[in-house]
Order: C-alpha cells, then structure tokens, then sequence
C-alpha cells in the first residue's frame, strides 16, 4: 500500500494536472489517512470538476469520516454527471438506508438495475430489511453496507485508456440508521445564489462570497460589521489576488497556493481559490478560532465548486 | 559596514525551523529595505509581490470595515508568506512547510509593533 501510495504521488508530482489523483486519494482512505485523501481529492476536483469518478472517491471519503450529508452530496453530483453511475446509485442507496429511508433506498438501488453485482447485493438487503421493519416492526442492523455493496473494485479510466488502481470496496461499517435532513443546493436561480453559503456558516458573524477573476461578485455575499452589504466593494478589492498568489509562488517555487489569511482588528478573511479562475472568501468576526476559519473556508469551497459544476 | 536596524530582528526569524528568507518591505513602493535570504530565493520579485498582496489586502479590509491588517498568510502546497506591517512597512517571511507557523506568527506580529 506504502509502495502503491508512493507512486502515486509521484506520478501526481510529474503531472499535477493528471486524474492520477484519483486512485491516489483512494488509496490514502484505505490506508485510513482520511485527511489527506480528503485534500487530494478537493484539490484534483478543482481541476476536474466534471469527473464524476472523482465525486465518488469524494463521496467515499466523506463516508469514512462520518460524513453522511457531504458524501450524499457528493454522490448525486456524480449522478448529475453521469446518470448511469452505478456506484453512485449505491452510495445513495447506502445512504437513504443509513437513514432509514428503506423505501427511498429499495427504490434507488431497483432504479440502478441488478446488472452490477453490488446493487443486486444491496436491493436484496434493502427488501431484507422491509420485510424485517414489516413483520417485527424494527430494521435490522449492520445489514447493508458499502462494504457489502461494492463487490467488485470499480477500475478509474485514465486518460490514456488504461485502467489504473482499483477502487477498494471498504467504507464504512453498517452501524446505527439515522434521520438527517438532507442539505439542498440552491438551483441555478440567480435569486437565490446569494444565499449559496449560508448553509455552511455557522452564526451571524460569518459571510462569504463567490467572486470571479475580473473581481465580480458570482454568489453569496458579504456584510461587513455594520451590517452593509460590501460585496461588490470587497469583490473589487480582491480582483488579481489570485494571480499575484500564483506568481509569488512561482518564483519561490512552492507549488500552487492553497489559501491567503488575513486577520484584522475586527475580522479574519481567508480566501481559496476556486474553479474557473474564481475566488471564495469568508469573513468572520475577531473572536472566531484562527483554525476554525480555515474549516469554514473548506466547506465553502465544497458548496462553492459543486454550484460552480452545476451553473457553469 | 553599518548594519540596518531591522538586521538582527530579521536574523531572529530566519533562524526559526523552516524560514528560508525574511525581509523588512516597503508597502508603497515594494522594495526591499532589508533581507536575510537564503541563497536562491529571488528577493526582490517576492518582497515586491508580498508588499502588493499586503496591499490588497489592507484596502479589502478597509472597504469592508475589518480595520488594520495585523497578520497575512499565504499557504501554498510545500510553504508559504507570512506578513506583518505597521504604517508603511511590512515583515515578509518565507517558510516551508515544515515551519512552526503558529510561533512564527506570535514572533512577527511582536516584530512588527516595534517597526519604524
């Protein structure tokens, strides 16, 4: 595994550009290092934002950490991608079941069909269930899990045509099933994307705002202590950031910039960027942790590129 | 040869774990008013480029009502810029990954209260 991770990483380092980074993402979250994989495979996404083997070794990873929202969002971006992503389907399957929507999951994993090995598995697990929850009123536990499911390791499709490093069947283990809501991105609705981020912020101090190369602002918005909604104000303010960032780095030659931090009298900013040359950034009042800021940079960028992959 | 007086204050963090170059810049001009480098490192192109970024981000904040930059960080993939200004001028440090950034911070923002 040590070997296989290894070489991955250099033939990601030769060709950063590459889709190399997806067996190597996958490769680190069965080697249980989760938080690597998780920036791996954020990172590649920026640049391959439409590759739906990507949002499912996302999905999968979120999976590993707990994550069943952010792994539910990721699957249907994958599906939106693909419609015939089979893997996809079952992870949502794993999902709905995991919350105990059984109906939800049966309906899922039939829609998929039971050509794949792994579906057929998992249907005849859902139906298990049903018909457990019909006759004794409860679900059966550690019935169905993505483990179960994903029989056969799914081969990532490189570029040149080969198929490079298998998709492991391990993730996480069957365990309590939960009700949760599910998070729903704004639709494409120009009205509506200035609230792209308000479901990843935590309290009324925080904001944040998509803003383009030319220092427009895209979506969410920023209000300053105030009150005031500054967006345009700070979107201007910001334009060429990003390529200030990447020249700076160019010269001293330590790879591509991953985020800027500013903190201030009464704020901290930290900005990323983001795909098609944009910028997410995000504000909070003083008294928010230095380390929790970056935290909130990182789901906003999640929201900001799974919107971007869905307007664009 | 006389010694500038920020060169022992630049000596002090070039000898923290990871620092590979640290710099006392002009904000409004972007020129390097002294350095402690290791060799290699393209001073002037940096000092200049983080005296801009320093810049914009001192007038975002101004626009959007957060008061006066006291720290700037920029991450890359192996390392990063770290700044701290007072009035025009501004402490620019170069680190690589391993570097102990939260120290290096406590360091600089103490650096650059006693800049003049």
């Amino acid at each position: 595994m040590a070997d296989e991770i290894r070489r991955l990483s250099d033939d990601l380092a030769r060709d950063p550009s590459s889709l190399v980074f997806m067996p190597l993402a996958d490769a680190l979250r069965r080697a249980g290092q989760l938080d690597l994989a998780l920036r791996v495979a954020l990172r590649g996404l920026d640049r391959h934002p439409y590759v739906a083997d990507a949002h499912d070794i996302l999905a999968r990873i979120h999976a590993d950490r707990g994550d069943l929202e952010r792994a539910g969002d990721e699957w249907e971006m994958a599906l939106r991608l693909d419609p015939s992503h089979e893997q996809a389907s079952l992870g949502l399957g794993f999902v709905d079941f995991r919350r105990g929507n059984l109906e939800l999951a049966e309906r899922r994993l039939a829609a998929a069909g039971d050509g794949d090995p792994g579906v057929a598995t998992a249907l005849a697990h859902v139906r298990s269930a049903l018909a457990a929850r019909g006759v004794g009123g409860a679900v059966p536990q550690s019935t169905f899990a993505v483990p179960e499911v994903i029989a056969e390791p799914a081969p990532v499709a490189m570029p040149n045509g080969d198929h490079a490093a298998s998709l492991a069947p391990d993730v996480p283990s069957a365990a309590t099933v939960t009700s949760s809501p599910v998070t729903e991105y704004p639709t494409p609705d120009p009205s509506r994307a200035r609230q792209l981020f308000a479901p990843v912020l935590d309290g009324a101090d925080q904001t944040a705002v998509l803003v383009d190369a030319d220092g427009l602002v895209v979506a969410g918005r920023y209000i300053d202590v105030n009150g005031t909604d500054v967006s345009d104000v700070v979107a201007a303010e910001l334009a060429g950031v990003s390529s200030e960032a990447e020249r700076a780095m160019r010269h001293l030659g330590l790879g591509a910039w991953t985020s800027l931090l500013v903190e201030a009298d009464q704020s901290v900013v930290a900005m990323t960027p983001a795909p098609l040359g944009s910028l997410v950034v995000v504000a909070t009042s003083r008294q928010t942790p230095v380390g929790l800021v970056r935290l909130l940079l990182d789901r906003a960028l999640t929201r900001a590129r799974d919107w971007l992959a869905r307007v664009s | 040869v006389t010694k500038s007086p920020y060169a022992e204050l630049l000596a002090v963090l070039s000898r923290h774990r990871g620092v590979v170059g640290s710099f006392v810049v002009s904000e409004r001009d972007g020129i390097s008013i002294d350095s402690n480098v290791q060799i290699g490192v393209h001073a002037d192109a940096v000092a200049a480029l983080a005296a801009s970024l320093h810049r914009k981000a001192r007038l975002a904040c101004g626009a959007a009502g957060c008061g006066q930059v006291t720290f700037l960080r920029l991450d890359a993939e192996r390392g990063g810029i770290c700044a701290a200004g007072r009035d025009d001028l501004v402490l620019v440090t170069i680190s690589e990954a391993r570097a102990n950034i939260g120290l290096l911070r406590v360091e600089m923002m103490r650096a650059a209260k006693a800049l003049t």
